[in-house]
């Protein structure tokens, strides 16, 4: 150990036994577990398509006197925030802890919203005859759920501007909501609406013909 | 840095910079404040609901500006609504951007933001797990916008990356 750092230590010392001295709200050690009356767990969960999952990034909210963030990179992941207390390290809850704990909070998530695309024949408003032939699955997704939505949303590619493609996106949507009313869905039950250019399928630089952004995305839920 | 973004996001609570007692009143007082200011100008603006709830049962509440109306499956919900269950409750809604929620029993949340407007660049979710536990399910905002999706307890801050989780807030 050189001279700097046993100095840097010494301080470290006196400034902790100072503290300590101050009144026992300073005292920082030993680390009392946190309050589970009002400490905050946080649990990652696998995505139910994939298995795989995201990350979550915990950290004392911004009122709290403790500092440090923990990050939840993988599945069953979980951290503990006291009060006024950093984030514990991370652990991982078995998959029998998770259902015995949260199996019925779990089980009151609605299902997952169903997505179709629909693609346009080139130069048209026509869709593709594929896009056509998925008429029936719609309607049948719809039928198989409690209390269905049924939205709508016209995308463009982006060639011209962002208003006219916003109006040319709800033309296309509302062009598919007239299709699948004709098809036996009541029409004032769907709700059309444009995200014009905002949204691509295929990342392109601006006035890009692109026919695989140029779709109508219809989401059930 | 994630935090940075995730930080930057309120504004309000970067203005304040003295004692951590204040900050916490500063922090106690804002929802409140911000919904007192949304009725006027920025209702009208997202007057279109949030999402709708899908799955009700045991007593479960919306509260929505100071009032308190039993909720059941099929009803809107809004921004700046809070939804709250007794013990016996439990509730799962959708979002307009499939993010899927539930509450356990004697659960509260609040969902203080939800902007999906792509078109329009609006982006945003906001939601405090005042108490009890909840699910989350990300949805389109937290893939279009990751920094612009923030999930709030009395004592965390938890931003996300495309991804489900389960948020303890309290436990009795």
């Amino acid at each position: 150990m050189n001279h700097a750092r046993l100095v840097g230590l010494l301080g470290a010392t006196v400034a902790a036994a100072l503290l300590a001295a101050c009144g026992p709200k300073h005292v920082k050690s030993p680390e009392p577990a946190p309050d589970p009356k009002t400490a905050t767990l946080v649990v990652l969960l696998p995505d139910d398509a994939s298995g795989r999952s995201g990350f979550a990034t915990v950290s004392p909210s911004p009122g709290s006197k403790a500092r440090g963030s923990v990050e939840l990179a993988a599945a069953r992941e979980a951290t503990i925030v006291g009060i006024n207390r950093p984030p514990t390290s991370v652990t991982v809850m078995s998959e029998e802890e998770i259902k015995r704990q949260f199996g019925s909070l779990l089980s009151s998530l609605p299902p997952a919203p169903q997505h179709f695309t629909l693609y346009f024949r080139f130069e048209s408003d026509e869709l593709t005859a594929e896009s056509r032939a998925l008429v029936p699955d719609i309607l049948r997704a719809v039928k198989q759920r409690p209390l269905p939505e049924v939205v709508i949303t016209g995308h463009t590619d982006t060639t011209g501007s962002s208003t006219s493609n916003f109006e040319l996106g709800l033309k296309r949507a509302t062009m598919v909501r007239g299709l699948l009313g004709d098809a036996g869905l009541d029409p004032s039950s769907i709700e059309v609406t444009s995200h014009g250019e905002a949204v691509l399928l295929v990342r392109t630089p601006d006035n890009t013909y692109e026919p695989r952004n140029r779709r109508v995305e219809i989401t059930i839920r | 840095m994630k935090n940075g973004g995730i930080l930057k996001e309120g504004g309000w609570h970067m203005k304040v910079e003295c004692s951590a007692f204040v900050l916490a009143l500063v922090l106690a007082a804002a929802p409140a404040f911000g919904r007192d200011l949304a009725i006027p100008g920025s209702f009208q603006k997202d007057a279109a609901p949030a999402g709708r709830i899908k799955i009700a049962s045991g007593a479960v509440f919306i509260v929505r500006a100071g009032q308190t109306i039993p909720a059941q499956a099929g009803q809107p919900v809004f921004e700046a609504d809070a939804l709250r269950t007794g013990p016996d409750g439990r509730l799962g809604l959708t979002l307009k951007d499939d993010t899927r929620l539930s509450l356990g029993p004697s659960s509260e949340i609040r969902l203080d933001r939800f902007a999906f407007a792509p078109a329009e660049g609006r982006l945003g979710f906001v939601m405090s797990v005042v108490r009890g536990v909840a699910a989350y399910v990300s949805g389109q905002i937290a893939k279009l916008a990751p920094d612009a999706v923030r999930l709030e307890t009395p004592a965390a801050i938890v931003g996300v990356r495309g991804t489900a989780l389960v948020i303890r807030a309290s436990q009795e």
